[in-house]
């Protein structure tokens, strides 16, 4: 079976027709992946702007991951459960769409952007917090942070323009 | 030129019909719009619970209010120039719906509150009284993510 028929499978079956035609957890499940964009991007937003030096110069970059970045857990996990209830409800539409196939691999980069930053700078953030210079390296991390995520928003947005 | 005339020069400008009719212009405007919310109810939600004593405890609230006021203020602006240049291409469809009105007066709420109780409240150097405290964020919250849900019921609600 082939991906596309198995999405259009996946969208015929009753659980997926009950929630594109739900007038209620349609919108509920739509408006909250949106939403929740405030508990998950704008908490590691706020984390890349300390790497940046833009917000919080005065306090250590580990005590500002330390005090917020947790907080954003919560609101990956709606994101994601949210995503694939979206995908499940609309699915041979998504998968074919050029946006939501751009939008996956801007959130691979994302992942890969954060991943090398726990292995390469987290572990020294102590050291390198003590001189008050935050690494070009890292910088680059938060700088590409910002940019990757306001790439995923925006493809996100005009993947729904075009269901 | 009185107010009236200049609203209709302005939707019938060419920059405007631009707007209107490139495929991408309004899903790339609204991206940024969804930026800007992301910036706002981010940093409203680290403020409130900084308020509430959940978590964030070794950074004061007046610390977090300071850094992060104009991180709001930037999500803020970002949101209500893109917002304006959604709704004046297409102003007829926004006016007569009923989600968009309210977000208004809510958005409107929010913005007083926020410069005012809110803003009080976070950069008290003293402690703000638990009960106080509670009654300001759930204010708050329920405000800012108010128009969060209203703007998005502009889709689904007449």
């Amino acid at each position: 079976m082939s991906i596309v028929s198995w999405c259009h499978w996946l969208q015929n079956t009753p659980f997926a027709t009950g929630i594109r035609q739900s007038d209620l957890f349609f919108p509920l499940i739509e408006g909250s992946h949106i939403i929740a964009l405030s508990l998950s991007v704008g908490l590691i937003v706020v984390f890349d702007l300390r790497l940046l030096r833009v917000a919080f110069r005065g306090q250590p970059a580990s005590l500002i991951m330390e005090q917020f970045v947790p907080f954003s857990l919560p609101g990956f996990v709606i994101m994601f459960a949210t995503g694939v209830l979206l995908f499940i409800s609309q699915a041979e539409k998504v998968y074919l769409n050029p946006f939501f196939r751009f939008k996956l691999a801007f959130l691979v980069l994302a992942g890969i952007n954060a991943s090398v930053y726990q292995v390469k700078y987290y572990p020294k953030m102590r050291e390198w917090d003590k001189s008050g210079l935050v690494p070009w390296g890292a910088k680059l991390s938060g700088a590409l942070s910002l940019l990757v995520w306001a790439a995923v928003i925006a493809l996100g947005r005009t993947m729904a323009y075009e269901l | 030129m009185d107010l009236q005339r200049f609203w209709e020069w302005f939707y019938s400008s060419p920059a405007i019909d631009v707007l209107r009719n490139a495929k991408y212009a309004i899903p790339l405007i609204q991206s940024f719009h969804l930026f800007g919310l992301t910036l706002v109810l981010g940093t409203v939600v680290i403020f409130n619970a900084r308020l509430l004593g959940i978590g964030m405890g070794k950074i004061t609230p007046p610390v977090i209010a300071n850094q992060l006021w104009r991180i709001t203020l930037i999500g803020l602006l970002l949101s209500i120039t893109t917002g304006i240049l959604v709704f004046i291409p297409d102003p007829a469809r926004y006016a007569s719906n009923t989600a968009f009105k309210t977000k208004l007066v809510i958005l409107i709420a929010s913005i007083l509150f926020h410069f005012t109780f809110f803003r009080k409240a976070i950069r008290s150097t003293t402690p703000t009284p638990r009960g106080r405290a509670a009654a300001v964020a759930a204010v708050s919250l329920t405000l800012w993510f108010g128009v969060g849900w209203a703007g998005r019921a502009i889709a689904f609600l007449g």
